[in-house]
């Protein structure tokens, strides 16, 4: 567990972590975003002791991490921006000097070495060289590297990065498989991704905190209702006025595209969405016009993103 | 601090690094005693003298790498985000170093066995100069360190720390030059010459007393100054210390 009070971070006259306080729980994923220069990164070097803060407390797992911390630092396995490879080493050699700097005792070492690799797969390779494997190999080097030692907590930061869908896939599922026994702090450009793997997000913005929820409170706070939309074939008008009429249904309106496709964008009010995709089946079979899509228009974490990041800026 | 020794100590043979420092010393010193043992006049202190006055090429060599690779590759981030402590990395590191000299120096050890077996002397003064060689390779290791801690470029920290061990080398000479730049000054602008030249050779004394080379020199007939081993030994805390600080400073940058 970490718990993040009051961050603060200044360069100068530059405030580049301002005020910022969340917690992460055990065994959960926290996706961090942030436009470029948010101050993710700066964040994220201040919970693994790489920088310290100007004023504000980082707890890890109850050890202060400027006054316990070489003990706070055993509980955080961390993969930077770029991973800290050495290019002239083998993979097990690499490994095993991390395993020196993380202090494991000796007899600890053979069992989780194994682990560790099998898990991100580095099984065949770790006779080669660092600087001659591909650079997703090279990521999961690094992954493996925050792994030693069994650290409770994790801090990855971009570990999609310049990987090939294949190998994001692949990385997705060993970090979704890392929560069951970690508490991970991830950030990511890509959005898509933490949507698919993180519990809760924090979303922050020019230092500050912009938003901090789980998904889908998130996306239900920004909408404030459900929104489905439905192509069929039939009168426009005439529908979306029946529509309009079924119990459940706040706002009906034509959406207008280039095409000859005739769409609707259906605002749901009540909580139970089924219910109402359900009356509108029927009642479209009964007027005898075929419903040819129908899908949830719930916003993306791209559009939470946009919405919080942009919304912010205008204020 | 063994894991970093180590690794560091390891990587000098992963790169040409290692293997250049070893035969440029071992070419020096293989010629120097060649040279003398064809002329029948061997003296091991003389040639780890000698050998001495190169370690202004060789010690910028070694210690180049040894922080600033680390900031280039960014694996310094290792250094803060692991129970190590950056004392410790400092430490290693500079044991890492001195281990290559004291590979290098199994050179004159091999010197020292042919010079026996010859019959050949090898005097207390011997003995002295091969203690100052450690101190001072201990010394200027932990400027070479400082001055790759500092930047991460291994071009510039080579520079520097070359630039460093220069002036150290050359320190009486200096001295001499600043101490006649002194004394005319003070005669131009109406002083004494008595007064002019005493303030010259005070300058001049001043100046040189920092210099380790003239400090250490009697070791070479068998006089131990203990006084002037603490004097290494403080410059080479000194230059760790600051090596220590500037790595600490990076924690805490506000600009």
């Amino acid at each position: 567990m970490i718990e993040i009070n009051n961050l603060v971070k200044r360069y100068g006259d530059k405030t580049a972590v301002n005020d910022i306080s969340f917690t992460v729980n055990d065994d959960e994923i926290l996706g961090f975003l942030g436009p470029n220069g948010a101050g993710k990164s700066t964040t994220m070097n201040i919970i693994t002791g790489y920088l310290s803060s100007t004023s504000g407390t980082v707890k890890v797992n109850g050890h202060d991490i400027l006054e316990e911390p070489e003990l706070a630092k055993k509980e955080i396995g961390y993969l930077p921006e770029n991973p800290p490879l050495y290019n002239d080493m083998t993979v097990s050699e690499y490994l095993n000097f991390i395993f020196d700097l993380k202090c494991v005792p000796k007899e600890r070492r053979k069992n989780q070495f194994d682990r560790i690799v099998s898990m991100v797969k580095i099984t065949d390779v770790t006779g080669r060289l660092v600087g001659n494997l591909s650079k997703g190999y090279k990521q999961r080097v690094g992954i493996a590297q925050a792994l030693v030692g069994d650290p409770s907590i994790l801090i990855l930061d971009e570990p999609t990065v310049g990987l090939d869908p294949n190998q994001i896939i692949e990385i997705r599922k060993l970090i979704k498989s890392l929560a069951k026994t970690h508490s991970i702090i991830i950030s990511s450009h890509i959005l898509p991704e933490i949507q698919e793997i993180a519990d809760r997000v924090v979303i922050i913005n020019k230092g500050k905190i912009a938003a901090i929820d789980t998904l889908n409170d998130l996306s239900r706070r920004l909408s404030g209702q459900s929104k489905l939309l439905m192509t069929f074939r039939g009168p426009v008008k005439e529908c979306s006025a029946k529509v309009r009429a079924i119990q459940g249904v706040a706002s009906s309106v034509p959406r207008i595209t280039d095409s000859k496709i005739n769409q609707l964008e259906i605002g749901i009010a009540s909580d139970n969405t089924n219910e109402v995709r359900a009356s509108i089946f029927f009642m479209m079979a009964k007027e005898g016009w075929p419903i040819l899509e129908f899908r949830s228009l719930d916003p993306t974490l791209e559009e939470i993103f946009l919405n919080i990041t942009s919304g912010k800026r205008r204020s | 601090m063994y894991a970093i020794f180590k690794r560091e100590f390891l990587s000098y043979f992963r790169s040409p690094v290692g293997y250049v420092a070893i035969a440029i010393f071992s070419f020096l010193s293989g010629f120097i005693f060649y040279t003398q043992f064809s002329e029948g006049l061997v003296n091991i202190g003389n040639e780890v003298i000698t050998l001495r006055s190169f370690f202004v090429v060789i010690v910028p060599i070694i210690t180049m790498g040894l922080l600033a690779e680390d900031k280039k590759r960014g694996t310094d981030i290792l250094y803060y985000t692991t129970p190590v402590s950056l004392f410790s990395v400092v430490t290693g590191k500079v044991l890492a170093a001195f281990a290559l000299f004291a590979i290098m120096f199994i050179n004159v050890i091999i010197h020292i066995i042919v010079t026996i077996c010859c019959g050949g002397m090898v005097g207390v003064g011997a003995i002295g100069t091969i203690i100052v060689f450690f101190f001072m390779a201990l010394t200027f290791i932990s400027i070479g360190l400082f001055a790759s801690a500092i930047t991460d470029n291994q071009i510039v920290s080579a520079i520097v720390s070359f630039i460093f061990i220069l002036i150290f080398q050359i320190l009486t000479v200096i001295a001499g030059y600043v101490a006649t730049a002194v004394d005319s000054l003070l005669t131009t602008i109406g002083f004494s010459t008595e007064s002019a030249s005493a303030a010259g050779s005070a300058v001049k004394n001043a100046i040189s007393w920092f210099d380790p080379f003239a400090k250490t020199q009697d070791f070479r007939l068998g006089v131990f100054s203990v006084s002037s081993l603490v004097y290494l030994v403080s410059l080479f805390v000194l230059f760790l210390y600051l090596t220590y600080r500037v790595l600490d400073k990076k924690r805490w940058s506000q600009a």
